[in-house]
C-alpha cells in the first residue's frame, strides 16, 4: 500500500511537472510516508510535527520525525532524519540544508503549509501548492486503502453498539463520548481523529442554533449536556485505522422508539440513498448524482446548505471527491466518478417542526458498481414495531 | 460556599459552578483581548488573519471542534485593530462568545473564492497596510492579495508569542483544572495496571476518564509506553484549551527512578525568573546524565506553545514570571530501559511551582 501510494506521488510529480514535495500536514505526510504518528491536538502536533519530503524520480520519501517508532521498516536509512522544528527559527537553518540537498537552486517545489520561519529561512524555490498533486493521488484509493477505510468503520461501528446501549434519560453527551472512546480503543482503533458529536435537533430550525444561511447547524461541539427523552440526536464521529479515517454518523433518539414521522424520516433518507446509489458507477458525474438524489427528494435538495450530498474519506476524514458543495454545479459536472473513488454519501431530511433524519453510508466505486463499506442496520430505526 | 474562599480548590462541575469557584470566562477572554489589541499596536498590525487552533482560540474564546492533527493555514479567525472587532469562521454562534457579534461571523466554504469574498466584506481588513499570518500556503498567498487585501502580510507570530507567553490568573486556574484532570486520568490508568493489560487498553481506560470529566480531546494519545521492564503513564488533559500533563514511570530499578526525580528536581529548580534555557541545561548536565534526546522543557498554554528548550535548541529563551512550563526529566540505563517524569510548572516570581502533582506510580 505504501509503495502503491508513493508511486501514485511520482507519476503526478512527472505529469505536473515538478520536482518534489515538501510536507507537514498531518494527513499528508502520512499518506506520503505511511509513517505513524500518535494523535496530538494541533498546536502538539504542529510543534511537534512530522515532515516529508519527496524528491521526483526518487525511490523512498525522507522522513523527518521525532516519533522513532512509527518509521515503515522498509525506509532505508539514509531516508530516515531526525525531527525538524518548522514552527521555529531556532534551527531552520538545518531544514534549509537538508532541501539544499534534495532539491536545486531553481526546483519548483510543491509544499502543504508555510511557517513564516519556512518562508524567512527556506531556499527561494518555485514554491507551488501541493493541492493538485497531493489531491490527485488521494483520488482514487487502491484495495489496501479501502481494506483499511473498512477497518477503521467496522471497529468505529462496534464501539457505536456500546454507545447506543448506554443512551438513556439522563446521560450526558461527553458520557457517550467515555463510552465510545474506551470501546473503540479496547477493539484496536490507531487514534481518534475528532472529538464525537452527539448533537439534540430541535424540531425546528427556529430553535435550533442561529445560522448565517438559515439552515441547520451541525456539527456543535459535544459539551456536558444532559440528553433528556426524545431527544433526537445525531451521532458522527471518526476514529482511524492505520491512518486511515472512518466516518460514522447515524440518528439516535433518547429513551424511545422512533415515532411513525420519524420512521417515515427513515425511510426517506433510504430513499434518497438508494436511488443515488442506483446511478452511482464509474462514468456518472456528480452533478448527475446530486440531481438524483434531488429529485428523490421531490425536489428538495436534501443535505445542510453548507455541506454536500457525498464526500470522500481517506487520510482524510473529508476529502475529494465532493459532491454539492459550494464549489459549484461546473465543478460538479467535471468530477465524474472513478473505480477506487470512495463516497460517504449523508443526506439529511429534515421536517421543521418534527426535526430529522441523518445518516452516512460509505461505498467504493468498483468497475461496474460499488460496494458498500459500512454497515447496513440503522438502530433504533429501520425495526418496525 | 463563602463570602472570600481562601482555598478556592479545584472545581469542575456543577457544584463548583455555585460556588463561584470556576474560572470567570468573560474576565479571561476581556483581558486575553486587551492583550491582543495592545500587542498588535505595539507591533505595528493593522490586522491578524489566523488558523492556528491554539491562536483561534486566543483571539475568540470560541469553542472550536476538537479534531487531532495540524492542518495547512487557512484564515479561521481575523482580528481588526481599527474596529476592535474579531470576525470567525463560524456559519452558527453556538459556541462562540457574546462579544462576537452574528455579523462578525462568515460561512464555512469548500470553495475558496467564495471564503476570500467574505473575507473581502470585513471591515478595514480591505484597507490594511500589515497583515499578521501565522502561516501561509502558496494558494493564500496569491488568493489573499487578488481578492481580500493588498497589505503585506507579515509575521504574526512575536506578537501573538509575547501576548500568549505570561498567563493571566485565570489561565493558570484553567491549567490547573486541567492538571487536576490529568491526575485522574493518572490514577485511573494506574488502578488497571495489572498484568496481561495492553497499552490499548490503558490508552482506552485514559480516554473514558478524561471524557467523562469533561475534558474529550486530549492534547496527545501517546500516554502509555510498555517495556518488558517498565511502565510510563504520561497523561495531558485540555480544559477550555488549556493544557496541563504529567508523566511517572514504574520500574523494578528503583535507583533508576530516584536517578530520574533527582534530574527534576534539578530542571524545576532552574525554572526561576531571569534564567534562560541555558540554565535548564546546565542543571540537566549538571546531574551528570547524558543528553535525553527529548525536550527538558516547553511553553504550555493552549496547547503546546513555544519555547522549546532540548534537542539542541532554546537556550537563550528566557524563562519569566507567569510563564507554564511542561518539564521533563527522562533517563536510561543501559540494558534496563528508562524512566521518564514529566511535570507542569509555573513559574512564579519567587520560583518554580509545581502544579501537577503525584507521587511514585
Amino acid at each position: 500500500m505504501r509503495r502503491e501510494r508513493f508511486e501514485r506521488l511520482q507519476r503526478q510529480l512527472e505529469a505536473q511537472g515538478i520536482d518534489g514535495l515538501v510536507l507537514l500536514g498531518s494527513s499528508s505526510v502520512g499518506y506520503a510516508t505511511g509513517a505513524a504518528a500518535p494523535a496530538q491536538d494541533g498546536d502538539r502536533a504542529a510543534l511537534f510535527r512530522q515532515v516529508a519530503v519527496v524528491v521526483k524520480g526518487d525511490s523512498a520519501p525522507h522522513l523527518y520525525t521525532p516519533f522513532a517508532d512509527g518509521v515503515p521498516a522498509e525506509l532505508p536509512e539514509d531516508h530516515l532524519h531526525g525531527p525538524l522544528f518548522p514552527d521555529l527559527d531556532d534551527g531552520i537553518d538545518a531544514f534549509a540544508k537538508e532541501l539544499t540537498e534534495h532539491f536545486g537552486s531553481r526546483a519548483r517545489v510543491g509544499v502543504d503549509d508555510q511557517t513564516h520561519a519556512m518562508l524567512r529561512g527556506l531556499p527561494g524555490f518555485e514554491w507551488v501548492d501541493v493541492s493538485d498533486v497531493v489531491g490527485a493521488a488521494k483520488l482514487t484509493k487502491t484495495p489496501d486503502e479501502i481494506a483499511c477505510i473498512r477497518n477503521a468503520q467496522r471497529l468505529n461501528e462496534l464501539a457505536m453498539t456500546d454507545a447506543l446501549a448506554a443512551l438513556r434519560p439522563g446521560v450526558r453527551q461527553i458520557d457517550l463520548s467515555a463510552v465510545f472512546l474506551r470501546r473503540v480503543f479496547e477493539l484496536g482503533a490507531s487514534a481518534n481523529g475528532i472529538d464525537p458529536i452527539w448533537q439534540v435537533m430541535a424540531p425546528t430550525r427556529e430553535l435550533g442554533p442561529w445560522t448565517l444561511h438559515g439552515d441547520l447547524a451541525y456539527p456543535t461541539v459535544t459539551t456536558d449536556r444532559f440528553l433528556r427523552e426524545g431527544d433526537v440526536i445525531w451521532v458522527d464521529s471518526g476514529i482511524t485505522w492505520q491512518g486511515y479515517a472512518s466516518d460514522y454518523g447515524r440518528t439516535w433518539t433518547t429513551g424511545v422508539s422512533p415515532n411513525a414521522k420519524q420512521q417515515a424520516h427513515f425511510r426517506r433518507w433510504r430513499t434518497v440513498v438508494d436511488a443515488a446509489l442506483d446511478v452511482l458507477k464509474p462514468g456518472v458525474s456528480a452533478l448527475e448524482l446530486g440531481r438524483t438524489a434531488i429529485e428523490a427528494n421531490d425536489g428538495v435538495r436534501p443535505w445542510i446548505e453548507h455541506f454536500y450530498l457525498a464526500h470522500g474519506v481517506g487520510t482524510d476524514s473529508a476529502e475529494m471527491p465532493l459532491i454539492g458543495t459550494d464549489l459549484g454545479e461546473g465543478f460538479d459536472e467535471r468530477l465524474i466518478m472513478q473505480p477506487g473513488m470512495v463516497l460517504v454519501l449523508e443526506p439529511v431530511i429534515w421536517e421543521d417542526g418534527y426535526a430529522g433524519y441523518r445518516s452516512e453510508d460509505i461505498v467504493a466505486v468498483t468497475d461496474t458498481s460499488w460496494v458498500k463499506l459500512s454497515g447496513s442496520t440503522y438502530e433504533p430505526y429501520g425495526v418496525e414495531v | 460556599m463563602s463570602p472570600a474562599p481562601r482555598d478556592r480548590g479545584v472545581f469542575i462541575g456543577m457544584m463548583g459552578l455555585e460556588d463561584g469557584a470556576r474560572v470567570d470566562f468573560a474576565r479571561l477572554r476581556a483581558e486575553r483581548r486587551a492583550k491582543v489589541f495592545s500587542g498588535m499596536a505595539a507591533h505595528d498590525l493593522d490586522a491578524l488573519m489566523l488558523g492556528g487552533v491554539g491562536n483561534v482560540k486566543y483571539v475568540s474564546g470560541a469553542r472550536q471542534l476538537g479534531r487531532s492533527g495540524v492542518l495547512p493555514f487557512a484564515p479561521v479567525a481575523v482580528v481588526v485593530r481599527e474596529t476592535e472587532r474579531v470576525h470567525l469562521l463560524s456559519t452558527w454562534d453556538e459556541g462562540v462568545p457574546p462579544e462576537i457579534g452574528r455579523d462578525d461571523l462568515y460561512r464555512m466554504s469548500w470553495n475558496p473564492a467564495n471564503l476570500a469574498a467574505d473575507l473581502a466584506k470585513i471591515p478595514g481588513l480591505r484597507d490594511a497596510r500589515r497583515v499578521g499570518t501565522d502561516g501561509l500556503t502558496p494558494m493564500f498567498a496569491s488568493l489573499i492579495p487578488e481578492r481580500v487585501t493588498k497589505a503585506d502580510l507579515v509575521d504574526a507570530g512575536p506578537m501573538l508569542t509575547a501576548a500568549r507567553r505570561t498567563k493571566t490568573p485565570d489561565e493558570i486556574l484553567c491549567v490547573e483544572v486541567a492538571s487536576a484532570i490529568a491526575e485522574a486520568a493518572l490514577s485511573a490508568m494506574k488502578g488497571a495496571l495489572a498484568p496481561g493489560i495492553t497499552d490499548r487498553e490503558l490508552l482506552a481506560v485514559y480516554h473514558e476518564r478524561i471524557a467523562s470529566l469533561g475534558a474529550p480531546m486530549p492534547p496527545s494519545e501517546d500516554v502509555c509506553t510498555v517495556t518488558p521492564s517498565s511502565v510510563t503513564l504520561a497523561p495531558g488533559a485540555l480544559y477550555a484549551g488549556y493544557e496541563a500533563g504529567l508523566a511517572r514511570t514504574r520500574t523494578a530499578d528503583s535507583e533508576l527512578v530516584s536517578r530520574c526525580e533527582g534530574a527534576m528536581d534539578a530542571l524545576v529548580a532552574a525554572c526561576h525568573p531571569g534564567n534562560t534555557g541555558a540554565d535548564l541545561y546546565r542543571a540537566w548536565e549538571a546531574t551528570g546524565n547524558g543528553d535525553p534526546g527529548l525536550p527538558l522543557a516547553h511553553g504550555l498554554g493552549l496547547g503546546a506553545e513555544p519555547p522549546l528548550i532540548g534537542l539542541g535548541r532554546g537556550r537563550d529563551a528566557a524563562i519569566e514570571e507567569g510563564m507554564v512550563l511542561s518539564v521533563q526529566s527522562w533517563v536510561a540505563s543501559e540494558g534496563i530501559g528508562g524512566c521518564l517524569q514529566r511535570d507542569t510548572v509555573l513559574v512564579e516570581s519567587g520560583g518554580p511551582r509545581l502544579l501537577t502533582r503525584y507521587g511514585r506510580l
